[in-house]
C-alpha cells in the first residue's frame, strides 16, 4: 500500500532523511518511534507530500507521490492524516470540520456529508458536540474529532504523527482506543508514537529511527524481544522503565 | 468671544456639506476599502508566494506605495492616468477620467500596499499545522487559503484591517488637490465663498473626530467579540 524506498530529505546541507526503506501492506499496522529529532515525523509527512523530499521514491497505492505530474489534492484526499496538535479548524464547528473536505474535495452533497460525519461521530462517542468549536473541547475529544474528520473522507490508509503527545495523560487511552478499533477492522495504519503499549497491542512491524536513518525495522515480537541495535535496545529500556 | 463669528453658515449649508460632500468622502473610503482588501489579499499572497518573481514584484510594488507620499500618488494619478488609459486602448486623446474615478483608482491601489502588509501578517500568524491540515484532507492551494487560512487570518485581522480604514477616512480629504468635492472640499468651498473659514474648519474637524472617535471605539469592542477562541 504504501512503499518508500531510498528516501533521502535534506534541509539546506543538514540531511533529515538518509535512504529511508520500508514497506506499510495493506491491512498492517507499523509503528514507527525512535528519539526525537530522529526523524520519523518528517517521514510520515513525506509520505502524503506535506514535506518534499530530494531523493529515492514514496508510492501509494501504486501512485509516486514524487512524481511532479501527480495530482496531490487527490493523493492526499485518500491518505487520513492526524496530526500530534490536532489541527482541527478552530473557527469551525465540529460537524463543518467533518463536512469540509467531504464537500468540497469528494464532491458530496451536505446532507450526506453531514450524515457521515454524524455516524463517525457516534463512532468516536462525541456526537453530543457536533455544533461545538473545537476551543471548547478536552485535547482528547479534540484528537477524536480529528480521526473522525480523516475517516470521513473513506481514505485507503492512515498516517498518524505522534497523535496522543499533546495530550494530558488521562486523555490518551480514549485516543489509542480509538485507534485500537480502527487497526483491528484492518486499516492500514503508519503511527508514529511513543506508545510502546500501543505498538504492542495492534502492530504488526515497529520501525525505529535514529539521526534520519531506519536503523531498525522488525516484526513487533522481534523488537520487543531482542532489537538487534545498541540504540534501540537503549531507547526501549529508557521509555519502558515506567 | 463668538462676537465675530457666524456659526449659522453651518446650518445653512448643511445639506450640501453632507448630501454632495460628505457622500463622496463615504464612497471613496467604502470603494477604496473594498478595491484595496481585495488587491491587498491577492498582494499579500503573491508575497508569500515561494514563486520568486512573483513575490519580488508585489513587494516591489508595496514598497514603492509605502515609500511615496499619498499626496504625490494622488496627484501623479490624476495627470498620468487619462494618459495611461489613452495608451492602453489605443486612442490618441487622453481620456477624460474625473476626480472620483481618478479618486477611487488611486486610493485603492495605495491602501492595497497597506492592506497588504496587514493581510500578510494575519496569513503568517496562521500555523503551518492548519496548512497541512487543509492540504491533508485534499484541498488545494486556493481552497485552503478561502477556507482555512483566510477565514483565520481575517478574523485576526479584522481590528487592524478597520483601524486602517478609518486612517484610510481621514485620508481621503487629500483630494482636496484634485479640486474633488470631498467632505472638506464642500466645506473649503462654502468657506471661501462667505468668508467664513473658521467656522467652517472647525465644524469639519469636529465631525472628522467624532465619526472617527466613535469607529475606533466600536472596533474595540468589535475586537472582544470576534477573536477566534483556540
Amino acid at each position: 500500500m504504501i512503499s518508500i524506498r531510498n528516501v533521502s530529505k535534506w534541509y539546506g546541507s543538514f540531511q533529515v532523511l538518509a535512504e529511508c526503506s520500508t514497506e506499510v501492506a495493506k491491512g498492517e499496522v507499523v509503528v514507527v518511534c525512535g528519539p526525537s529529532g530522529s526523524g520519523k515525523s518528517t517521514l510520515i509527512k513525506c509520505v502524503n507530500a506535506l514535506e518534499p523530499f530530494q531523493k529515492g521514491e514514496i508510492t501509494v497505492d501504486g501512485i509516486s507521490v514524487g512524481d511532479p505530474k501527480t495530482n496531490l489534492p487527490k493523493l492526499r484526499s485518500r491518505v487520513g492524516m492526524v496530526f500530534q496538535h490536532f489541527e482541527l479548524f478552530p473557527h469551525m464547528s465540529v460537524m463543518q470540520n467533518l463536512t469540509l473536505g467531504q464537500v468540497k474535495v469528494l464532491g458530496r452533497s451536505q446532507d450526506e456529508a453531514m450524515q457521515k460525519g454524524l455516524k463517525l461521530l457516534e463512532r468516536v462517542g462525541l456526537a453530543a458536540h457536533k455544533d461545538k468549536f473545537p476551543a471548547q473541547l478536552s485535547g482528547g475529544q479534540q484528537q477524536r474529532v480529528a480521526i473522525a474528520r480523516a475517516l470521513s473522507m473513506d481514505p485507503i490508509a492512515m498516517l498518524f504523527d505522534e497523535p496522543t503527545s499533546a495530550l494530558d495523560p488521562e486523555m490518551i487511552n480514549e485516543v489509542l482506543d480509538v485507534m485500537v478499533e480502527l487497526a483491528r477492522e484492518g486499516m492500514t495504519m503508519m503511527v508514529v508514537t511513543h506508545e510502546m503499549g500501543f505498538a504492542r497491542k495492534v502492530a504488526r512491524r515497529v520501525i525505529f529511527m535514529d539521526g534520519g536513518r531506519i536503523v531498525e525495522d522488525a516484526r513487533k515480537e522481534e523488537f520487543f524481544g531482542t532489537p538487534r541495535s545498541e540504540r534501540a535496545q537503549l531507547f526501549l529500556s529508557k521509555i519502558l522503565q515506567h | 468671544m463668538f462676537a465675530g463669528y457666524d456659526f449659522d453658515v453651518i446650518q445653512r449649508s448643511l445639506p450640501y456639506l453632507f448630501r454632495d460632500g460628505m457622500t463622496f468622502t463615504v464612497t471613496l473610503t467604502l470603494i477604496a476599502m473594498s478595491g484595496g482588501i481585495v488587491f491587498g489579499t491577492l498582494l499579500a499572497m503573491m508575497r508569500l508566494s515561494s514563486f520568486t518573481p512573483l513575490s519580488m514584484l508585489a513587494s516591489a510594488y508595496v514598497n514603492l506605495m509605502r515609500s511615496v507620499p499619498l499626496l504625490l500618488v494622488i496627484f501623479w494619478f490624476f495627470f498620468l492616468v487619462p494618459y495611461i488609459g489613452a495608451w492602453v486602448i489605443g486612442g490618441k486623446e487622453p481620456i477624460r477620467v474625473g476626480a472620483f474615478a481618478s479618486a477611487a483608482i488611486t486610493f485603492t491601489m495605495f491602501e492595497a500596499a497597506y492592506y497588504c502588509e496587514i493581510m500578510r501578517a494575519g496569513i503568517q500568524s496562521i500555523s503551518r499545522g492548519q496548512v497541512w491540515s487543509g492540504y491533508a484532507l485534499g484541498l488545494n492551494y486556493w481552497q485552503t487559503m478561502g477556507h482555512v487560512v483566510l477565514p483565520q487570518a481575517f478574523r485576526n485581522m479584522v481590528p487592524v484591517l478597520l483601524t486602517q480604514t478609518i486612517i484610510l477616512f481621514q485620508d481621503t480629504s487629500l483630494v482636496y488637490v484634485i479640486s474633488a468635492t470631498d467632505f472638506l472640499g464642500a466645506a473649503s468651498k462654502i468657506a471661501n465663498r462667505d468668508y467664513r473659514l473658521v467656522e467652517m474648519y472647525t465644524f469639519v474637524a469636529v465631525v472628522y473626530f467624532v465619526i472617527s472617535y466613535t469607529l475606533s471605539q466600536l472596533v474595540r469592542r468589535l475586537q472582544d467579540r470576534i477573536a477566534v477562541v483556540r
